[in-house]
């Protein structure tokens, strides 16, 4: 009784006797590992739930055999491979079978991702102590003094220690279950045989990641007969890699795994999407001196809203039905201890995001100011924080030049971080760009539209726009918006 | 104590028998000899059994590496103290038919202000996708960050993998279940996946890679380029692989080619991939969703791990020669009816363009206000945008190329982009065009007044020349 297939199909199309003979060579520890492993899929009756994972090694054909849902894994990779086929279908009781070439040399770093995770799956770990499918050299599980291809004059300590993976596994915090059995007579058949059967049931009950090292001849690499190599694997491997339970705990239940959910209402609020149209106040697209395409600068330390701030003016655009972009500064231009962020404003289209030469710049600091204010093209508009900037640096003529105390009017309100507010205020009275109100909805709905801090930014907005108004002379005295 | 008659005899079938003598050492009552003589089918020497004194114990059989050598008799045998079956064990069911996708109308919603990344990251969402692995890699972990923070909510999973080799793998595995899975990632951790996308395409395995290209070689820099071009189209991981290549040049095509990568993944069972440059992942700007959201079926070929599936293997393994050469072949028939159908280009005021340019991603809209300003000028210009790289949408280039008298490749990169031109137009059996290009790279884009400039040199160069 097993979940062997009937007829090997895919064993060189079941030609002759491959129907029903494995690849493996005679006495190989892997047939005796996949007979537990078909036995433990069956008596539990898991063979409908069960995904075998075969690894990169002579189990590479693990697939012609079991008669179960099969993938075939990357050298190294079938833990990871096993974690997506978890998480895809949590019912799905996943075993994922390597070797030790495959597992403790090149899968390192899947295996022990997958054993903290702690995620309910079965791992079978054939440890021969040589690499078997290319050939016999050493394994990460070589014994010291073993004779293979690539240690000719046996293992020594240039070439590393052994590896011992169950003790590894054990002391970790993901693994709920770690064993190392054998092969080499009935008594620890019988032992391999539960452990198996222990790593399937632990998973289908949904408790937690298990590890079964097995300790598993392979005479054709040990040179050895069949019998020898199981003399052998009880005498020396065993002896370097003790056989027993590593790690046992109760542990707690993985937990509920998540059910996906694809109802429209849901996805629309996860993606923040808002049913009821933007409040428009605009007439039409601002008559700039520049036509229909407005960049902005803002520039200041990290930390002082410029981002924010440009993300705002940006909603603002777009709500009115225009497009508009901002982006963060990037690449050269982020260097020199200032935190940029670009602002297009276009009737139409943007169609280059940057502002290498802005019509409009905001600085929050005068390193900023200097860097970028002699960019802004002529007649353009430079707002400046004159709470921290008491000596503006000369700009072209046609350049208007304003500074208002960004800061001192958002410490007023008991808000210092809200500077980044009043500074669209003052780009508001200004420039005049968009009606307040436009700005003012962008404000409500990036930073929020309730509570203290809600009239907080909306106070902290209308000071920025008296004290910009105050500056230039009247209300949008820039005489940008007709 | 149970008389030796009830208890099971083994059978050995000496044709599966390899005669490794594992079920000698087991027999204490020594009822099984080494072999003798060669078994005429196998050429091996398979043991022979005297069961005269056969307790039935079943040691033999538990040391049988071999299926089918030395079996149970008769009644099926238990682990000592094993209750039968206690998960059960459901009917078993048909062979799986293919559970379509959905589709399910969306409300309209007000324009979206997304980044790029977060863009794309809302298009997989629309389009199905509840299994996110990822390695965080600037400029694309915005997509991921998003990711964690909203699958939960919708019942999804995001995995941080252990590096992008694990995460290309863990795609592998919720891919081959059938399932809609994604990651973002740059160029180093792209280069890092290549084995497992080859793997992936070999095992006909659908899943969706976000590149947002940053600047390279090695470890470059983190400024966009459009560095991936080559290894995105001719470079994915060993063997003859080939993927659609989807370049996006807004937010808005970040989510909407993204939507598309799942649909053409799945449909032809292939990785897509979805090529950014790192300005437009971090971009942001207006979105509209798209008018329908899909809920993912699921595919009769998949490996979920269910009854209805069982018969299933994810695999790109093909021993035999002549199989894996059949498989190739199939897989070349496959990419020839992609190529066929899913080439995608924008063309802008090229009806009756004299001077061609051809930009895709970030380089295209600088080029598409070059071209404006050009027309101001008298210049008959206009943009062939590509907006698959692979396959190379060709079949609308070529007719272009009589009115144009050149061609302007712009692009972020060392001409990877117009080597893709040239060899798209070389298979056709094209003759090249009058060729100039604009080119920048190392995390630098190039600017429209540098494209404008790039022309008109073009231009003058071709009146000298004529
Ligand atoms: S080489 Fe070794 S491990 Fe591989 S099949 Fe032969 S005996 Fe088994
Ligand atoms: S069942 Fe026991 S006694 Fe009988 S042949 Fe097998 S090992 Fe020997
Ligand atoms: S254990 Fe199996 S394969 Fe080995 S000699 Fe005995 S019957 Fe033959």
């Amino acid at each position: 009784m097993s979940t062997f297939y009937e007829r090997f199909e895919r064993h060189d199309h079941a030609a002759g006797l491959k129907a029903k003979s494995t690849h493996y060579c005679a006495g190989c520890g892997h047939g005796l590992v996949h007979r537990y492993l078909s036995e433990a899929i069956e008596e539990l009756g898991l063979q409908d739930r069960t995904v075998a994972v075969s690894p990169v090694g002579c189990a590479v054909f693990l697939y012609y055999y079991f008669d179960v849902g099969n993938t075939q894994a990357a050298h190294g990779r079938a833990p990871a491979v096993a974690i997506g086929h978890k998480t895809a279908n949590p019912e799905a009781v996943v075993v994922s079978y390597q070797g030790d070439g495959d597992l403790a040399s090149i899968g390192l770093a899947e295996i022990v991702q997958a054993a903290q995770l702690g995620m309910p799956l079965s791992v079978i770990f054939v440890n021969n102590a040589v690499y078997g499918m290319t050939g016999g050299q050493m394994a990460p599980t070589t014994l010291m003094g073993q004779r293979t291809t690539t240690s000719p004059a046996g293992r020594d300590r240039h070439m590393g220690q052994p590896l011992k993976m169950a003790e590894m596994m054990a002391g970790m915090e993901g693994p709920i279950y770690v064993e190392r059995v054998a092969l080499y007579d009935a008594k620890q058949r019988v032992r391999a045989r539960k452990a198996v059967r222990k790593a399937l049931q632990l998973q289908a009950e949904g408790k937690g990641f298990a590890f079964v090292e097995v300790l598993a001849e392979c005479p054709t690499h040990l040179k050895m007969t069949p019998a020898e190599a199981e003399r052998w694997v009880r005498d020396e491997l065993a002896a370097a890699f003790p056989l027993g339970v590593k790690k046992e705990v109760a542990g707690t239940a993985w937990g509920a795994w998540p059910v996906p959910v694809f109802e429209p209402e849901a996805v629309l609020r996860a993606a923040g999407a808002l049913a009821e149209p933007a409040p428009r106040f605009c007439a039409g697209f601002p008559h700039t001196a520049f036509g229909p395409d407005v960049a902005v600068k803002l520039a200041g330390a990290g930390g002082d809203g410029a981002q924010t701030a440009a993300l705002v003016l940006a909603r603002a655009a777009i709500a009115e039905g225009f497009d508009a972009t901002s982006i963060p500064s990037y690449g050269p231009e982020s260097r020199g201890g200032t935190s940029s962020a670009d602002v297009r404003i276009a009737e139409e289209e943007v169609l280059s995001p940057a502002a290498p030469a802005p019509h409009v710049l905001v600085a929050f600091n005068a390193p900023s100011l200097s860097r970028f204010g002699p960019a802004v093209v002529p007649g353009g508009l430079v707002l400046y924080d004159s709470s921290v900037i008491a000596d503006p640096p000369a700009l072209d003529p046609s350049v208007r030049l304003l500074g208002v105390p960004f800061a001192e009017i958002a410490l007023e309100l008991g808000q210092g971080m809200a500077k980044n507010v009043v500074a669209l205020g003052a780009l508001q009275g200004a420039s005049g760009l968009f009606p307040e109100e436009t700005l003012l909805a962008a404000v409500r709905q990036g930073l929020g539209d309730r509570g203290a801090g809600a009239a907080l930014h909306e106070e902290a907005f209308r000071r920025g726009v008296r004290a910009a108004e105050a500056q230039a002379g009247g209300a949008g005295a820039f005489g940008w918006w007709h | 104590m149970a008389a030796v008659a009830e208890r099971p005899r083994p059978v050995l079938h000496q044709e599966y028998c390899k005669g490794c003598g594992r079920c000698i050492e087991a027999c204490t009552p020594g009822c099984i000899e080494a072999g003798t003589a060669i078994h005429p089918l196998t050429g091996l020497l398979p043991v022979t059994l005297h069961l005269e004194s056969c307790n039935g114990c079943g040691l033999c059989v538990e040391a049988c590496p071999e299926p089918y050598g030395m079996v149970a008799g008769d009644a099926p045998r238990l682990s000592p103290g094993a209750s039968p079956r206690p998960f059960g064990r459901p009917p078993r069911e048909p062979a799986a038919a293919d559970e379509p996708a959905e589709r399910v109308a969306l409300p309209e919603t007000r324009p979206l202000m997304l980044k790029g990344a977060h863009a794309a990251a809302v298009g997989a969402l629309l389009a199905g996708c509840r299994h996110v692995y990822g390695y965080p890699i600037t400029p694309s972990t915005d997509g991921a960050e998003l990711m964690a923070r909203l699958l939960p909510g919708l019942g999804g999973t995001f995995v941080q993998a252990v590096s992008e080799v694990a995460t290309v793998n863990m795609m592998y595995g919720c891919g081959g279940a059938g399932r809609p899975a994604m990651t973002f990632t740059s160029s180093p951790g792209f280069s890092l996946m290549l084995e497992g996308i080859s793997f992936m395409i070999g095992a006909e395995v659908p899943g969706v890679f976000v590149n947002v290209m940053r600047g390279g070689p090695g470890l470059g820099n983190i400024g966009p380029e459009q560095s991936d071009v080559k290894l995105a189209c001719h470079g994915l991981g060993h063997g003859h692989t080939q993927a659609v290549v989807l370049a996006p040049s807004t937010p808005q095509e970040m989510l909407d080619l993204t939507f598309l990568a799942f649909e053409l993944s799945f449909r032809y069972r292939n990785p897509v991939v979805v090529l950014a440059d790192g300005y437009l992942g971090q971009m942001t700007g207006r979105v509209r969703l798209p008018p329908a959201l899909v809920r993912p079926g699921l595919p009769a070929w998949a490996v979920p791990g269910d009854a209805a599936h069982r018969q299933n293997l994810i695999c790109s393994f093909h021993l035999a020669e002549p199989d894996l050469e059949a498989h190739n072949h199939r897989l070349t028939e496959k990419y020839r009816r992609i190529a066929a159908a899913e080439q995608r280009a924008d063309l802008y005021r090229c009806e009756d363009a004299e001077v061609l340019l051809v930009a895709c991603h970030m380089p295209a809209r600088m080029a598409k206000g070059a071209v404006r300003v050009l027309r101001g000028e008298g210049v008959a210009a206009g943009l062939f945008r590509p907006q698959t790289l692979w396959p190379f949408p060709v079949d609308a280039l070529r007719p272009l190329l009589g009115r144009a008298r050149r061609v302007v490749v712009v692009e972020a990169s060392e001409g990877q982009l117009e080597d893709e031109l040239r060899l798209a137009l070389a298979r056709e059996g094209t003759a090249l065009p009058a060729l100039a290009h604009v080119r920048r790279c190392g995390g630098m884009l190039p600017s429209q007044r540098e494209i404008v400039e790039g022309v008109r040199a073009a231009l003058r160069a071709g009146e000298a020349r004529a």
